[in-house]
């Protein structure tokens, strides 16, 4: 069996006031293209930083290619590559001198090659300085950068914000021929649409908890029903404790919602003593599994 | 050390270094230019000084009014100011934010991210730190001696010139030194160019204040001006091993301090 790309126990990281991440727990798989989605806040950077060790554990472990992120972490960056949300680079450099500059940690010519390959891909203006590009154009820099040496894992946080339609695709492409290629994708992100696109399995991170670890196509197929209720008079409180019940029922005046995850005969068991005006019983969307987790 | 940083730092310091060198030295030659007419207005001079409070050139480096009208007094009264002010500022604003700059600007994620080690990075902005403080001193002082060869009436000491130059180099590197560890002090990212350029005038205030007044000259000491020698026409004027052992101690100590604290440090953006 090959080594996790990236596997994190107990991981915990507590800092000041601020909300780190709190006894986490995942592995992602050589080669596979991994979400790790949760609003912000909620520790997705500081879950990356701790792993890129600009942030040090609390306590647990975190080990990238099985080298631990704090003692090998120079070993870890050699093949490992980083966009990082904010594409804050030397503003007075221009584009192309910036590449160069970043392969040539990796190899003494800069990647030249790779730079002029990903720079037509994204229609990148290699003369112009970084302080003067649109944030979109900074992303395009920041993609290019990660990409340069080959990496075996790609760590990307929030990619996608300020890149126009076009350029989402082509990113899009370029992740998933990559990882044809063998690279591995931890992508973190709290827009729902690319990581459903995009990976297989995704992590669900809520207030420094992963809450979650599961396949995409898994938590769609869970048998939870979107209920909808409509009570002929007060809603009552007979539902609250019934078994299947995912979270508080939400209640707006005489009608309550809900997902539900347990036998149906029960739920109508329940209900059949209720003056019940309307009921309806559905699949949810993948976006209403995913908020049913954050809430 | 990673050259390809470290060529980088240098590349983006180097036209605040011109600028400061330029600046010094434009000033260092311009005060040298009055010499000559200090010289022929001696006595409206000397009738100037004799009604400030005793001890004022003191600060200076000044013991003796006389000495003010020798070439090499003169220069080293004005040196006070331009390099050990100056030089000063301009040695604890570079090093305390070579570091941290990368964090407030946020560029500290692809240094980080780049296959380098935390010690690589302190060595190889530090190098440059050194490397710039080491220029502007060598290229002022040249500036400085160059100056004194044209305006001088009677020859100088070219050895006090050298050792001055060297006090000047020890003090800039300390403060250089001091810069990387105050850096690594501040917990969320944020300059600290204001607080190194109001340490370095209130440290010469307090010298001042010291050499000024009688009762006080003890709390000279808490400042590394104290350390410097100044008095340049004094015969046996030399470079004090207590002196050099307190600058280079100190800068090798705070160096040090800086590096274990960076390599340990969490990156806050």
């Amino acid at each position: 069996m090959s080594t996790p790309a990236i596997q994190i126990t107990d991981l915990t990281k507590r800092y000041g006031k601020d909300r780190g991440i709190e006894n986490a727990n995942m592995q992602v798989e050589e080669g596979e293209i991994f979400g790790f989605i949760g609003p912000n806040g909620a520790g997705k950077s500081t879950t990356i930083r701790v792993l890129l060790n600009l942030l040090f554990p609390t306590s647990g472990k975190a080990r990238i290619m099985g080298m631990d992120v704090v003692r090998d972490s120079k070993e870890i960056k050699l093949k490992t590559g980083y966009v990082p949300s904010d594409a804050n680079a030397y503003p007075h450099m221009e584009a192309g001198k910036f590449l160069r500059y970043c392969g040539r940690f990796f190899s003494p010519d800069g990647n030249e090659r790779r730079i002029n390959e990903k720079t037509e891909l994204f229609e990148v203006d290699r003369k112009r300085k970084i302080g003067d590009l649109s944030l979109g154009n900074r992303k395009k820099i920041s993609i290019i950068q990660s990409l340069l040496h080959e990496p075996r894992l790609l760590i990307v946080d929030e990619p996608t914000t300020g890149l126009d339609l076009l350029m989402q695709a082509r990113f899009f492409e370029l992740l998933k021929s990559e990882n044809r290629r063998g690279m591995t994708v931890f992508y973190s992100s709290h827009t729902l649409s690319d990581v459903q696109m995009l990976c297989k399995r995704v992590a669900i991170i809520r207030e420094g908890r992963i809450i979650k670890v599961e396949e995409i196509e898994t938590l769609r197929k869970r048998q939870l029903k979107k209920i909808f209720i409509e009570f002929g008079s007060a809603v009552d409180n007979s539902l609250t404790g019934l078994p299947g019940i995912e979270g508080a029922p939400l209640v707006s005046g005489r009608s309550v919602r809900f997902l539900y995850s347990g036998e149906i005969n029960q739920l109508l068991s329940v209900l059949s003593s209720r003056n019940i005006a309307d009921m309806t019983a559905e699949e949810p969307s993948l976006e209403e599994i995913f908020m049913h987790y954050y809430n | 050390m990673n050259r390809n940083l470290f060529m980088r730092e240098l590349k983006s310091n180097a036209l605040s270094l011109l600028i400061w060198t330029s600046v010094i030295t434009a000033l260092t030659a311009l005060t040298m230019s009055f010499y000559g007419v200090f010289l022929e207005n001696n006595q409206k001079i000397l009738a100037m000084i004799s009604i400030l409070p005793e001890g004022t050139l003191q600060f200076k480096g000044i013991s003796d009014v006389d000495d003010l009208f020798s070439v090499l007094g003169f220069y080293s009264a004005n040196n006070v100011i331009y390099m050990l002010v100056l030089g000063s500022i301009y040695s604890i604003v570079l090093s305390s934010g070579i570091l941290l700059r990368e964090e407030y600007n946020k560029t500290a994620e692809f240094l980080l991210a780049w296959p380098l080690s935390r010690g690589e990075i302190f060595y190889s902005k530090a190098a440059v730190v050194f490397l710039n403080i080491a220029v502007i001193n060598i290229v002022t002082a040249i500036a400085g001696y160059i100056t004194l060869e044209v305006v001088k009436r009677e020859p100088f000491s070219t050895d006090a010139f050298i050792i001055m130059s060297v006090y000047t180099l020890l003090l800039n590197l300390f403060f250089a030194s001091l810069g990387l560890f105050m850096s690594m002090l501040v917990k969320r990212a944020r300059p600290i160019t204001t607080l190194s350029i109001g340490l370095v005038l209130i440290l010469y205030f307090i010298f001042t204040i010291s050499n000024i007044t009688d009762g006080l000259s003890v709390i000279g000491y808490a400042t590394p001006y104290k350390f410097v020698g100044m008095d340049t026409l004094a015969p046996d004027y030399r470079l004090d091993f207590i002196s050099v052992l307190y600058f280079g101690g100190l800068s090798l100590l705070l160096t040090f301090i800086a590096l274990r604290l960076y390599k340990r440090k969490e990156i806050y953006l």
